[in-house]
């Protein structure tokens, strides 16, 4: 791409944010008047109480693993979630998710996925799909329920947590489904593409903190407060465009009926290093990264769950090329009798500095998590969380305030108790 | 004596022969009466016995037209457990029978699912699809036997669909890919599925037959289980079917529907 095609791009960009809250805004009252039409909506009510012993926690300009820090214990709100699903004639829909996560969040609710999905019918056991607006990657394998919410777990595993964090596909994106089973095959394949902007920033999170374990999701217009940044609500938006270069992803799915499922996705946000935004004081940010994932399920209620990602994020201030390798990994066991879903996630996560004199970013950890969830209808959800993480981190040796040597493992533990409430059309 | 020649008094022609007859000897007389009067009957003989082969070939052929057997078959898998939810056609051979009278069938669509998610219809049937759900489903098939699709729905605002070919017509929503069902088109004159014994039963008139097995979720391909039968009359046929594999994993239930919004 160009200088002018760049610039144009940017432009495009710009007008992009502004103009998507707008649309988000119109769409929004559009489809609460049709909502005793095709509409379905859903109102979900999350509230938490925790103890915690985690530092201070990423979403105050800390550098916890924990959304919630020892400060923070107590009652909390989890979130609060308006969902609306619009049928748009035969083949196009309309979905809106918005979120008030409650703890330092800039907007009191703000959009963490709006997109238009095109699904015309299939034709000889192909059918294609296209999606446009602000969504997931098809990258997590735990976060399946309606608002990227996992039935297993509070938290997600470190990576989900970073996917949910840094990443949104704000653009378009297009899938090719080859329904195997529906012409008496044992396999559905998938192949995924997407071009996007507005992910700049991402990898600077995991530069800097390293990989959490959380269930907050960056809303498209949210700020979040970051060590060393200016004010939270001053901090610049998560998802922007700097370098006007879009970036890509291709993925495949592969299910075998709908007991296995495996996933694979490349990405690459494209970023320009060396493309500085001075009214965020934000460099563009080089993130690529590998990713896989296998989920099996068994008809005695066993589920497993495995990810992995490997992956690189670069910056280039003044010439100077830095950067970090991140990866993780984790394995999940659940099992679901009834009513009842109890599980057990072990992470593992490693960002490591690219800079031969420095090691600013390192971090190791490790983590376990066991839940225990209680749904006695589809309106109500409890859940009972355990999870301690052990890290060290470079950064929050140099900069937390912390007496503790960049190699000495942390422990950071939490119990957290969340009771949910659905309401709306959607919930069955 | 008097009696009997006062009686005969009164048929003037008779009574003198007779009379004759019986003053010179009873017992000659009587047989000439007998055979005299077989004479007579053996044409109307003749014709009840030829009506009455005519009855009993009727008969025969009416005999034939009801059930002369019981059939039972049973479908069992590799591990010899019984296979309940199979499907069981039966096809004469050698003959040009035809299928089994089309029907008027309904498929419904409650909480997400097709129910039932499995019809057998012979061949020139109709199904209504009626979606009794809240939310709206879009029906697709692309099956060669019968491709069709259902606009976005709910209610029952479409017209029945006609099958009018044979073969598996498999079905799923557009809208929730977890929905899925068959129909069976078959021009078989007998057809029915396994219960939980893994057994069907049917009364079938004797003649030669071809069997066929198929269920949704088998590896083996559709003709890949099939047998001759004979059934004779007053017979019990029984015929038991084995998979030679495994029938592929049943859908995991039950799943909240939501669980695969990604």
């Amino acid at each position: 791409m160009n200088g002018k095609s760049r610039r144009a791009f940017a432009r495009v960009a710009g007008l992009g944010c502004a103009g998507m809250s707008f649309a988000a805004v119109v769409l929004l009252a559009a489809s609460t008047s049709a909502i005793a039409g095709a509409t379905e909506w859903e109102l979900d009510l999350d509230a938490r109480l925790v103890t915690s012993n985690g530092e201070k926690s990423f979403f105050r300009g800390g550098f916890g693993t924990l959304r919630f820090d020892e400060q923070t214990s107590g009652l909390q709100w989890g979130r609060i979630r308006l969902a609306l699903n619009q049928n748009l004639g035969e083949v196009w829909s309309l979905h809106l998710d918005a979120s008030s996560f409650g703890n330092d969040e800039q907007n009191p609710l703000d959009l963490t996925e709006a997109y238009l999905q095109f699904r015309p019918y299939p034709f000889d056991g192909f059918r294609a799909r296209l999606k446009a607006g602000a969504f997931y990657a098809p990258i997590s394998l735990e976060n399946r329920l309606a608002g990227w919410e996992s039935p297993y777990t509070l938290s997600s595993s470190a990576i989900n947590t970073w996917v949910g964090e840094e990443l949104r596909t704000v653009g378009l994106e297009g899938q090719i489904d080859w329904l195997g089973t529906r012409t008496g095959h044992l396999f559905d394949l998938a192949l995924t593409g997407a071009v996007f902007g507005w992910n700049d920033p991402a990898g600077v999170v995991v530069a800097r903190n390293g990989f959490m374990l959380n269930d907050r999701q960056s809303t498209l217009f949210g700020r979040v407060a970051q060590y060393g940044g200016p004010p939270p609500a001053q901090a610049p938006e998560v998802f922007r465009e700097i370098d006007g270069r879009p970036g890509a992803y291709a993925g495949l799915e592969a299910r075998y009926l709908d007991r296995v499922v495996l996933r694979v996705l490349r990405y690459d946000n494209r970023g320009d290093p060396a493309v500085f935004d001075p009214s965020s004081h934000e460099f563009a940010w080089l993130t690529r990264f590998d990713s896989a994932g296998l989920r099996a399920e068994s008809a005695s209620g066993w589920s497993a769950v495995a990810q992995w990602l490997d992956g690189q994020t670069f910056v280039e201030p003044r010439g100077t090329r830095f950067g970090w390798g991140f990866r993780s990994k984790f394995l999940l066991v659940s099992k679901r009798t009834g009513q009842h879903t109890f599980s057990v996630r072990y992470d593992s996560f490693d960002v490591a500095s690219r800079q031969a004199r420095s090691d600013d970013g390192d971090q190791h950890g490790h983590a376990w998590t066991a839940a225990y969830i209680f749904e006695p209808g589809t309106r109500w959800r409890f859940t009972l969380e355990w999870l301690s993480v052990w890290s060290d981190s470079d950064n929050r040796s140099d900069f937390g305030g912390l007496q503790i040597g960049a190699d000495e493992l942390l422990r950071e533990h939490k119990l957290e108790a969340a009771l949910r409430y659905a309401v709306g059309s959607a919930v069955k | 004596m008097r009696t009997y020649a006062r009686t005969t008094a009164g048929k003037p022609g008779k009574c003198r022969s007779a009379g004759i007859l019986t003053r010179s000897t009873s017992v000659g007389a009587a047989r000439i009466f007998a055979a005299e009067w077989l004479a007579r009957l053996l044409p109307a003989a003749m014709v009840a016995l030829a009506v009455a082969a005519l009855l009993a070939g009727g008969l025969e052929a009416a005999l034939a037209a009801v059930p002369a057997a019981s059939v039972s078959i049973t479908v069992k898998g590799p591990d010899d457990h019984p296979v309940p939810g199979a499907v069981v056609t039966v096809r004469a051979l050698g003959t040009d029978a035809k299928p089994a009278a089309p029907v008027r069938a309904i498929m419904d669509q409650i909480n997400r699912a097709f129910e039932p998610d499995l019809l057998v219809i012979p061949v020139g049937s109709t199904v209504e699809f009626p979606n009794s759900d809240s939310v709206s489903h879009q029906i697709y098939s692309f099956s060669p036997a019968r491709k069709f699709q259902l606009p976005l729905y709910r209610g029952n605002p479409n017209p029945p669909v006609h099958f009018d070919q044979a073969g598996v017509v498999t079905l799923g929503c557009n809208i929730h890919d977890e929905m899925v069902a068959y129909l069976v088109v078959t021009d078989a004159q007998y057809f029915g599925r396994t219960d939980a014994t893994g057994t069907w039963t049917a009364d079938i008139p004797r003649g030669k037959y071809r069997v066929s097995v198929w269920h949704p979720r088998m590896n083996e391909g559709a003709g890949e289980l099939e047998r001759e039968l004979t059934v004779a009359e007053g017979d019990r046929a029984t015929l038991t079917l084995h998979l030679a594999k495994p029938l592929r994993a049943a859908p995991l239930q039950p799943h909240p529907h939501s669980w695969d919004a990604y």
